[in-house]
């Protein structure tokens, strides 16, 4: 828990933060608008007190109700992890803009966001699948995803697809049956 | 004598084979001259969609693409470089990942938190209590446990001789790939050795299962540790030997020497985690930098090297083996009793929330971010794995180089593919 | 006896009838025949005609054949030379094979092989065997003739290499007076194999090997045939007969101690040109799968497989004859020795007798003391047949110990293959043990140190020849 490092990043960010900084345990997370990624992981890179030049994590998430991202960064001059969720994306067109200009390691990471959730990240020169076949149209990890709909639409059963950069939403029969809603936060 | 019936109807025909399956009829299949494309070759049998995707396979004059994998005697495990070549000199690379992919994070989604740890085993085979302390410490955070003291040592031990084993594979397979027959066999009778005495705690000889929330699944018994002092006796001068096999080797050390140079800069801008970033200069160690379980306790070093090259890679590897040897030492030295594993209720059900747990593993930094809900299986359980932001640094490293040095930078970056494809 | 099925009984009733009728060889007529059919029809009663007529006339001509052959006695010898090169081959494969198995495992801390023989002795005859019974198919897109012809041609120009080789005083192939450019010349040709194999391959990993390996054997022919011309210079001939006579004597006469830098040179290029390790990236298996012989599987593999053997052999064999005195012992023996007493003209074919007498003799004493001790353990006709191998190695060694001191060219034989075979250990011993070197650190070094060094070398040896005016200057 590093107060000091709450204090810091109200002084910097301020208007950015959307809600509380949350603090638990070695981690300290804070929320942010989408649209204000580039800035925020500018300012937490360059300031001379915040220098956050790791970063350890880019991920998606999917809350069933709407979709995050979420990156984990490490500094020297703090002994907390920082967690900045960026929310919300829609689920229906998920954008966010992309870190590749201050880390380039983050563009196989968007890559597996997109991937698995469908995100897609502007400003990623090579944003295209990486685990699955080039040609895939679902979302893995997506909460609506169902593998019996996802095997139906598959070339096993003679459906040839060559995906499109962004592939509509695919919405379950039964709601009630793969999604697990989380509880508010 | 009965005679032989007449024949009555005309010899039958030979069977033939039945007519295979022609690619031409299949309507699944989208063959190659069907894409049109101006490039010499087909590849990929898509039309290419991003930026990248597009330099990459365009291709000048004079050179070609070359599949190295998924089928290859040596990348480590189904990776697929599709290398672009002028001759012998690579051009460009594109790594395709995914021959490996097995839905970690989604099987881990729907299944308790025991069985969780169970499943993320697999990810970096050759060194599996990585994956599991780094879940297990994210798990912890969620749950708020507190670990026996007992149980820590017990799990540093562990995880520091799966350290020496992971890096003793290492030695062999870089060796390997640069046609040494020799150090790979032994590096295999040494790891031989301590997968037998962890095979003698828990259970298994590669995906232990053997970390829980709260502790450890068993304590030490006689056979481990006879095993473990019997090794330790002799840990320090068998590594010399090994290591001295190809250190003094005049063939090996100018072929990894000043090949695949990867500057402060680039490793940082790269996420590039462990002995590669430590290589290049960066002493970040997660157990110095951010430490977990009893390491604030134990003394070691973190050693670093300035060159970047794939020699100091593997050189970096060597003395991270004496340090962790050190470190066993120490633990058996200090090892307090008690219990191994804290008292938690049988069904798990952390309150929501959100946790980031981070071990340093032999290849580098294993995250795992957890997400609860409530209920008794994650909400979303997502694992950084080292491997991969190592591996990205590929297509950066390569150009430049000769083919046959593409093993010699691959393999020194130690990427284990069951952690890069999940 | 429960009553089968109604379909069963249907079934089996056809397949007998149609086994029935397929068995039969009942021909009705010509048209009715199938194609094989009538190939047999035509092709047998032709061979059978043909063998018949060879042997009558054989057994009538039988006369003059043996006067033309006695008149052209060196034919005679070339053709017998050949056929016994060709076939000495597969043995010699077989056993550097297995050396190398077993060496190398040794060194790796395993066993090798220990299943298939004694000690896992029938391992590559099991290997040779294998590839035999592969199917043979050339993959999709290959240039068929060329793709056939590669491995032949690397066999060949390798095995032809032999015919120059004097394995001890008389027996060799030819004794050409340009004996050792005619060896450069034949061992040059299997760069062409391994170029065509790797082209005509339609494989990129092919192209890759056969190119790095043409390109690898062209540059170390130089140093290779440039650090040769001292001993030439020494020896005054070519020819590898004479050389090996040039270094009779003591072990003091041999080259090596005269020419050591070209030793040296010579065995580097030689491990180069053999494509052995730590120069084997034309065979890398962790960077090109296979290199030239990726697409290449069955007896076309074994062919090239056996050619690598047969070159590891034969550089070896060569270093031997230029270097180490070929087939003269090390020191000075008062040998032949004239075994007077068992003149084998005074007895006659009685020898054969009395060694069959020994053997029977010995079989049973042996294998009744086995049995007698380990009876037990020992069955009567397995300690019989171990009598009978102890009885058998026990007389060989005997035979072969009075060839030996009776006979020059039993000791120069045995001489040869001892230095040959300790070569041949330092081949295998140095692919246990050395790492691959990279392909331009390979050139770089051919051309950069081994060929000012045996140009140095051959300057050096020249003026020396010139300056202390040894017999060869004139």
């Amino acid at each position: 828990m590093d107060r000091t490092l709450k204090r810091r990043l109200e002084a910097r960010l301020g208007a950015q933060i959307q809600g509380p900084i949350r603090q638990r345990h070695d981690q300290t997370e804070i929320r942010i608008q989408p649209g204000d990624v580039p800035d925020v992981l500018r300012t937490l890179h360059d300031s001379v007190d915040l220098r956050f030049e790791l970063l350890a994590d880019l991920a998606g998430v999917d809350t069933g109700r709407e979709m995050q991202v979420v990156y984990h960064l490490w500094s020297e001059t703090s002994p907390d992890w920082l967690r900045i969720i960026a929310e919300p994306l829609s689920r229906e067109d998920p954008r966010c803009p992309s870190a590749t200009f201050l880390w380039t390691g983050a563009e196989w990471l968007e890559r597996e966001a997109y991937d698995m959730f469908g995100i897609v990240f502007e400003g990623n020169r090579d944003l295209r699948r990486i685990f699955m076949p080039p040609d895939y149209t679902s979302f893995p990890l997506r909460k609506d995803f169902l593998l019996p709909d996802d095997a139906a639409r598959s070339p096993g059963e003679g459906v040839r697809n060559v995906e499109r950069p962004f592939a509509p939403a695919v919405v379950a029969d039964d709601p009630a049956a793969g999604i697990r809603r989380a509880p508010a936060s | 004598m009965p005679t032989r019936p007449a024949r009555t109807s005309p010899r039958p025909k030979r069977q033939r084979a039945p007519e295979q399956h022609r690619s031409e009829d299949d309507p699944r299949i989208m063959l190659d001259r069907e894409v049109s494309s101006d490039l010499y070759e087909p590849i990929p049998p898509y039309p290419t969609r991003t930026e990248r995707e597009a330099e990459f396979y365009t291709i000048g004059d004079g050179q070609m693409f070359l599949n190295l994998g998924p089928q290859h005697p040596a990348t480590h495990g189904v990776l697929r470089l599709v290398l672009k070549l002028s001759g012998e000199q690579v051009v460009d690379v594109d790594p395709v990942l995914g021959y490996l992919h097995r839905g970690v994070e989604k099987i881990c989604e729907n299944s308790d938190y025991y069985h969780v740890i169970d499943q993320v085993d697999p990810l970096e085979y050759a060194s599996a209590l990585f994956q599991e302390w780094a879940a297990v410490l994210a798990f912890e955070k969620l749950m708020d446990v507190e670990v026996p003291p007992r149980a820590e040592y017990i799990r540093v031990l562990s995880a520091e001789l799966l350290r020496v084993a992971s890096h003793t594979l290492f030695m062999g397979f870089l060796a390997l790939d640069m046609g040494g027959l020799t150090p790979i066999l032994y590096s295999f009778i040494e790891r031989d050795e301590i997968v037998e005495m962890l095979a003698a705690l828990t259970g298994a000889r590669m995906l232990f299962n053997y970390f829980r929330i709260g502790g450890v699944n068993g304590d030490l018994n006689h056979e481990f540790m006879s095993r473990l002092g019997d090794w330790m006796s002799r840990a320090a001068k068998q590594t010399e030997a090994s290591t001295g096999l190809l250190n003094e080797n005049e063939i090996f050390v100018r072929r990894a020497r000043g090949v695949g140079v990867m500057d402060r800069e680039m490793a940082l801008r790269f996420g590039v985690t462990g002995g590669n970033l430590r290589a290049s200069g960066v002493p970040f160690d997660v157990r110095r930098a951010h430490p977990y379980s009893v390491y604030p306790q134990l003394d070691f070093n973190v050693p670093t090297r300035l060159e970047g090259d794939s020699l100091a890679r593997y050189l970096i590897r060597m003395d991270e083996v004496r340090e962790s040897i050190k470190i066993i030492d120490q633990c058996l030295n200090n090892m307090p009793d008690g219990p191994v594993m804290a008292k938690l209720p049988r069904l798990l059900r952390p309150h929501p929330g959100r946790a980031w747990g981070a071990v340093e593993g032999p290849r580098g930094m294993l995250g795992v971010y957890a997400i609860s809900d409530g209920t008794d299986q994650p909400f979303r359980f997502r694992i950084h794995d080292p491997s991969f932001m190592n591996l990205e640094v590929v297509p950066h490293l390569l150009p430049g180089n000769l083919l046959a040095d593409t093993m010699a930078i691959v393999s020194s970056l130690d990427p284990i593919m069951g952690g890069i494809d999940k | 006896m429960r009553a089968l099925p109604a379909t069963f009984r249907e079934q089996a009733r056809a397949a007998r009838a149609y086994a029935v009728e397929s068995r039969a060889f009942a021909l009705e007529s010509w048209a009715g025949a199938s194609l094989t059919d009538r190939l047999a029809l035509i092709l047998v009663p032709l061979a059978l005609f043909l063998f018949v007529g060879a042997v009558v006339s054989a057994v009538v001509m039988l006369g003059p054949t043996i006067d033309f052959l006695r008149a052209n006695l060196p034919l005679v010898r070339f053709v017998v030379a050949v056929v016994g090169i060709l076939v000495l081959t597969i043995p010699t494969a077989f056993l550097l094979i297995y050396m190398e198995l077993k060496v190398i495992a040794r060194m790796n801390l395993r066993v090798g092989p220990n299943r298939v023989g004694p000690w896992g002795a029938a391992m590559s005859v099991v290997h040779g065997l294998k590839v035999l019974a592969k199917e043979d198919f050339a993959p999709t897109g290959v240039d068929v003739p060329v793709f056939t012809l590669a491995p032949v041609v690397t066999f060949l120009a390798s095995v032809m290499t032999l015919l120059v080789i004097p394995f001890a005083p008389g027996i060799f192939g030819q004794d050409f007076n340009i004996g050792l450019l005619f060896f450069f010349a034949m061992g040059g040709l299997s760069v062409l194999g391994l170029l065509m194999g790797g082209w005509a391959s339609f494989n990129k990993y092919s192209l890759l090997g056969g190119l790095r390996s043409a390109a690898q054997i062209v540059s170390y022919e130089i140093p290779l045939t440039i650090s040769v011309v001292g001993v030439i210079l020494l020896a005054g001939t070519m020819s590898l007969n004479h050389i090996a006579l040039a270094q009779s004597g003591s072990a003091l006469d041999w080259f090596v101690f005269k020419q050591p830098l070209a030793v040296l040179i010579f065995f580097i290029a030689a491990t180069a040109e053999a494509n052995r390790t730590p120069f084997d990236l034309t065979e890398a298996d962790s960077e090109i799968v296979a290199g030239f012989s990726t697409e290449y599987s069955g007896m076309r593999f074994g062919f090239f497989y056996f050619a690598e053997y047969v070159n590891v052999f034969i550089i070896s064999a060569l270093i031997t004859t230029l270097f180490f005195g070929g087939w003269t012992a090390p020191f000075n023996w008062p040998w032949p020795y004239n075994l007077n007493w068992l003149d084998a003209s005074g007895i006659g074919a009685a020898w054969i007798l009395i060694v069959g007498l020994a053997l029977l003799v010995a079989t049973d004493i042996l294998g009744a003391a086995i049995w007698l001790f380990r009876g037990r353990r020992w069955s009567a006709p397995s300690a019989f047949g171990m009598g009978f191998l102890i009885a058998g190695a026990g007389v060989t060694v005997l035979i072969g110990l009075a060839c030996f001191i009776a006979l020059d060219w039993v000791q120069g034989i045995f001489w040869f293959m001892v230095k040959t075979y300790i070569f041949v250990f330092v081949f295998v011993w140095m692919r246990g043990t050395l790492p691959r070197v990279r392909v331009d650190q390979l050139m770089g070094f051919a051309w950069k140190w081994l060929l000012p060094a045996s140009l140095l070398n051959l300057f050096v040896t020249a003026a020396a020849v010139i300056i202390l005016n040894l017999p060869s200057a004139r």
